[in-house]
């Protein structure tokens, strides 16, 4: 089918893109679907100092590299956005704005985050007229102008500090006492000697005003509670990001609090066959090089999956033979004697049947799929459909068992 | 790209002489919204051959023109019917809204 693949991967930036890379060379059928340009959130940042390799690199550049690399694999790619998922099935189906569905053995979720909104008064109304989000896409056009900034973190201090270059003024709104910064201290010292920028502290704000565009910020002073107007004709605002998955809402996959993925170090979900990658997911480093680190987990565990799903669907769910399906430990000796007891006792009558055994400690999906609680266990399979379960180290005989396998 | 770009001069004849009902994305590369705005008017574009007209202007290459219009920030989609601005939509705007300000220009 066209739109069938084996690995389907949700978003375009360094994780998703390092997925890509790892999935194609792997030969997997691989497709990367993302609504906005390829290279995420990387492309508005105008320099990457600290990604190994390259000592200075602009955001675009870098990624362009990336997307460069995969293709050589025979990645395909996809502009749209994925509004709907149902991993409830083997074939995990994606939904697109437009309605086209795609459907995808694994998935990898590598959708990032974006600026947390305040939802204040007027934010919405005057975004892009005044109120914004990006510096290296809107600081220009705030030339001469005065300039709000809200938050005090790395990105709302470094970016303040790029918008001074075009701003007459800007002003940072910080929710702590006075001197106190979240973001890194030589950054910060920078800032608070810059003649451009000036602090107000123990403040938040409450209001965006203007009829058309921006022409003032409400402040209100968290110590003393008085609120008052600070003419500006521009706010930006860094608060924070939140990661993009609200669209995986009634997926049934595991999300904390705030809409961030936990994985394994594996990349995996709680979900069988998906994966979370990147900014999207809970982590300690939100960096292209970790998003890149865990494209490539996630995109080798899929692939282990992936064959264990082919090989699974040979072997058991078309055989045409009934299936005995034991659930052993390798590591276990008498697990071991079951195995080869069972194999005897179903070998001496050449019994119509075939036994696929599963080493519990490396195929946990299959066990969880099955819901098998104990060792040894032997499920009898007919075209993948459960019969009877055995379970316990007792060996059934081979009369035993052909009254099972006739019935 | 399929939309149709515009310097100075351009938009000045497309826009003032020609009097075109037309929409101009003023938008600039390195911008994540740009992006995902910039698709949907390619989508849409084939619905409107010879009855609406597509443009795009890059803010780094013209800054005379975001000026003019005093816009505080991209994307921006521009309006204009007969040589009359008729509006502007700021920001992430959706294919529905689009066309519904396209209709609204061509009334
Ligand atoms: C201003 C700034 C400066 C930074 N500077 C640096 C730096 O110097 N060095 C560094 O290492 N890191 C830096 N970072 C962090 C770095 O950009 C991120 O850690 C990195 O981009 C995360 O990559 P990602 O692939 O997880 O997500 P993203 O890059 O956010 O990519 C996610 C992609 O998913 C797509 N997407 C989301 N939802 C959907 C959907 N429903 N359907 C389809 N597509 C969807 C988006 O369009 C996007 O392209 C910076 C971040 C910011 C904001």
């Amino acid at each position: 089918m066209a739109n069938s693949y084996d690995l389907i991967i949700i978003g375009g930036g360094p994780a998703g893109l390092s997925a890509a890379i790892y999935g194609g060379r792997a030969k997997l059928k691989t497709l990367v679907i993302d609504k906005g340009g390829i290279g995420g959130l990387v492309n508005t940042t105008r320099e990457i100092v600290n990604y190994p390799g390259y000592a200075q690199i602009s955001g675009p550049d870098l990624m362009n590299e990336f997307k460069k690399h995969a293709d050589t694999f025979g990645v395909e790619f996809l502009k749209g956005e994925v509004v709907r998922a149902d991993f409830s099935q083997a074939e995990k189906k994606i939904v697109l704005k437009k309605g086209q569905e795609f459907f995808g053995k694994a998935v990898i979720l590598a959708c990032g985050s974006e600026p947390r909104l305040l939802n204040i008064p007027g934010e919405k109304r005057l975004r892009g007229m005044g109120v914004a989000y990006c510096a290296t896409c809107d600081a220009e056009f705030f030339e001469g102008d005065e300039v709000v900034v809200v938050g005090s973190g790395d990105q709302a201090i470094e970016e303040g500090m790029f918008i001074a270059k075009f701003a007459r003024k800007v002003t940072v709104i910080v929710l702590h006492e006075e001197g106190i910064l979240d973001c890194n201290k030589v950054s910060g010292e920078r800032a608070l000697n810059h003649e451009k920028m000036a602090f107000i502290w123990n403040s938040t704000i409450e209001e965006v005003l203007g009829e058309e565009n921006v022409e003032a910020v409400k402040i209100k002073n968290l110590k003393t509670g008085l609120t008052s107007e600070l003419s500006c004709q521009g706010v930006f605002f860094f608060v924070g990001m939140v990661p993009s998955t609200g669209y995986l809402k009634d997926s049934g996959l595991e999300m904390d609090k705030r809409g961030y993925i936990p994985a394994n170090d594996l990349m995996k979900s709680n979900l069988e066959g998906v994966y979370a990658v990147g900014d999207n997911r809970v982590k300690y480093l939100r960096q292209v090089v970790s998003a890149a680190g865990d494209g490539a987990t996630a995109a080798v565990a899929a692939e282990r999956y992936i064959e264990e799903l082919n090989d699974f669907n040979r072997n058991v769910m078309q055989s045409e033979k009934r299936v005995l399906l034991l659930f052993f430990n390798a590591q276990d000796n008498e697990s071991l004697n079951y195995c080869s007891a069972l194999e005897k006792s179903t070998k001496e009558d050449g019994l119509d049947c075939k036994i696929v055994s599963v080493d519990m400690a490396t195929k946990k999906n299959l066990a969880e799929k099955y819901a098998v609680k104990s060792i040894p266990s032997v499920l009898v399979l007919d075209k993948g459909m459960e019969s009877h379960r055995f379970e316990g180290l007792e060996v059934l005989t081979c009369t035993q068992w052909k009254s099972i396998l006739t019935n | 790209m399929s939309l149709k770009q515009l310097n100075a001069a351009g938009f000045e004849e497309a826009v003032y002489n020609n009097g075109e009902a037309c929409l101009v994305i003023f938008s600039r590369k390195e911008c994540h919204v740009c992006k995902e705005v910039v698709p949907v008017l390619e989508q849409l574009q084939p619905n409107y051959e010879k009855k609406f007209g597509f443009y795009y202007v890059d803010v780094e290459k013209d800054k005379s023109l975001f000026q003019r219009f005093s816009l505080k920030g991209v994307p921006q989609i521009l309006y204009f019917n007969g040589g009359q601005y008729q509006g502007k939509q700021a920001g992430k705007v959706e294919e529905e809204q689009i066309e519904d300000k396209i209709s609204d220009t061509l009334k």
